[in-house]
């Protein structure tokens, strides 16, 4: 098992590295004016920063209301034996709760965690790991069937939320084993 | 459900705030108007036309105790500076980092929110003049501190509003690099390279479509794009396979087996590539969690695909299956 760990954790070093360096490289194989693609890609990252501004802004102050009001800390205490169980930490929760209701929400709840704990702190890993590994289950569904004016939507919800509880757990636990 | 959550928040942290504040007023747990007895010793003796003064203030643990019904003990002695002005005498903690048992520290934070010192007004002083310094008992009173935590939620929303868009606009430049770096692989073509990969594997995931069916083309370029984490290119193929499982759908207000298979793909979101605001946020750390990622993201793929198969055949979703019984969709007139 250390073994496993000590190989990922060096495999690890090279993943942004190998996106960085290796996607222009592809690209000039592929005879992609480089350059001039990314510039044009880039073009989009403001507008992606300035549109998520309100969904962090609703978010983020609704949740440091809660807290700051005693309400997550009754909320975790009431939840601590569950929390216990399958090992996540209180601070965590929130994420488990908004991923599959909103996407920049939850890039507020990871900005919010990698803040106040710092990006390498164990509850930030977590809600990393589950906001890197599910996506927005009820945009999703809203969006692909709105789309063809589907409204009986069958086992649709309860498959994607499982998905969404299992993708949970496996997070925690994997963070546990990878961080813990 | 989103609209009753985040409504839910706000509206249970001012319950939670208004019931800790009426606590707080029943039992009277700042003691607003009972001043706090203390001892002030002027080290180098004190003058009476200085309009201000070094002092330590004592505070006997006891009498704190008895005033504030806690069981908190203040220090051996404060810092603080006696001011003589228009208003009367004052008191002025010195040293903000100062340890205050409680409440005393709420009451700093909350009646000096700008310097964070404790401060009050000083009554009744009796002064004793001795040979290694003055000494003086007073009684130290504070402003009223009411409905702490009412006022904690409001700066807090307040706080927040502000913090949320330094980390917007924090994530610009990384943004811009990723999504840069993101428009040269589609260019590249990595959106086609990862459909061969796809494609063998849809034919048991959708046992409805017929193999050359157009269908399958846009479900492959929708999972290929999202492998790579290109939602914003999903999107559109998804929503062009959903239009292409409609003509094979005779009930277009219900969804097929197939249509549920493709959205419980989408959201496990079978990720290779970690998504770019999650990069911006953390940094480098990604390299961290990258792998955590995508074990999880491959659990959670084999979880929704069984649950989407599993489900299906639940009498439930049997019965309201469109494609129940061979039927087939209308022909288009």
């Amino acid at each position: 098992m250390d073994a496993f760990r000590e190989i990922v954790n060096v495999v690890s070093v090279f993943v942004l590295p190998t996106m960085i360096v290796g996607i222009p490289l592809y690209g000039l194989v592929k005879r992609v004016p480089v350059y001039e693609s990314f510039v044009e890609g880039g073009k989009e990252g403001f507008g992606v920063a300035v549109r998520i501004i309100p969904y962090i802004v609703a978010i983020l102050f609704a949740i440091a209301m809660f807290r700051a009001s005693g309400a997550m800390e009754a909320l975790s205490s009431f939840l601590s034996p569950v929390l216990a169980l399958i090992g996540m930490p209180a601070e965590v929760l929130p994420m488990a709760i908004v991923r599959p209701l909103t996407g920049s929400g939850s890039v507020a709840i990871v900005a919010d965690l990698a803040e106040r704990f710092g990006t390498d702190a164990l509850a930030t890993r977590m809600a990393a790991t589950m906001f890197g590994s599910t996506e927005t289950t009820f945009y999703v569904i809203a969006v692909y069937f709105g789309a063809v004016g589907v409204s009986k939507t069958r086992h649709a919800v309860p498959a994607g939320l499982l998905a969404d509880a299992a993708a949970m757990l496996f997070a925690v636990w994997l963070c546990l084993l990878f961080f813990g | 459900m989103l609209n009753y959550i985040w409504a839910g928040l706000i509206i249970v942290a001012l319950g939670f705030a208004l019931a800790a504040d009426v606590g707080d007023l029943a039992r009277d747990t700042y003691r607003n108007g009972q001043p706090l007895p203390v001892t002030l010793e002027f080290a180098d003796g004190y003058r009476d036309d200085a309009p201000r003064q070094p002092v330590t203030v004592r505070i006997d643990t006891a009498q704190f105790r008895a005033l504030y019904g806690v069981d908190g003990s203040p220090a051996a002695g404060y810092d603080a500076t006696f001011r003589r002005t228009q208003d009367g005498l004052e008191l002025r903690f010195d040293d903000a980092d100062a340890a205050l048992p409680a409440p005393l520290d709420v009451i700093r934070d909350e009646t000096n929110p700008r310097d964070q010192v404790l401060q009050g007004t000083l009554a009744g002083v009796t002064l004793a003049r001795g040979a290694d310094g003055d000494r003086a008992q007073a009684r130290l009173a504070f402003p009223a501190v009411r409905f702490v935590k009412v006022g904690a939620i409001t700066t807090a929303a307040l706080d927040f509003a502000e913090t949320a868009v330094s980390i917007a606009l924090g994530l610009i430049g990384i943004l811009v690099l990723f999504l840069g770096l993101t428009r040269i692989a589609q260019d590249a073509g990595i959106i086609d390279a990862l459909v061969k990969v796809v494609r063998p594997v849809l034919g048991p995931l959708f046992p409805d479509i017929p193999r050359d069916h157009p269908a399958m083309g846009m479900i492959a370029l929708n999972l290929a794009a999202n492998v790579f984490g290109l939602g914003n290119a999903a999107t559109p193929f998804g929503i062009k396979a959903m239009e292409e499982l409609q003509t094979l759908n005779p009930e277009p207000d219900t969804a097929t087996d197939s249509m549920v298979m493709l959205l419980a793909l989408n959201t496990a979101s079978v990720q290779l590539i970690p998504p770019i605001t999650l990069i911006a946020i953390i940094g480098i750390e990604t390299n961290a969690v990258y792998f955590p990622i995508v074990f999880t993201t491959l659990g959670s793929l084999v979880v929704a695909v069984t649950a989407a198969k599993v489900l299906s055949k639940r009498r439930r979703y049997r019965e309201t299956n469109p494609l129940r019984d061979g039927r087939q969709p209308t022909p288009e007139v």
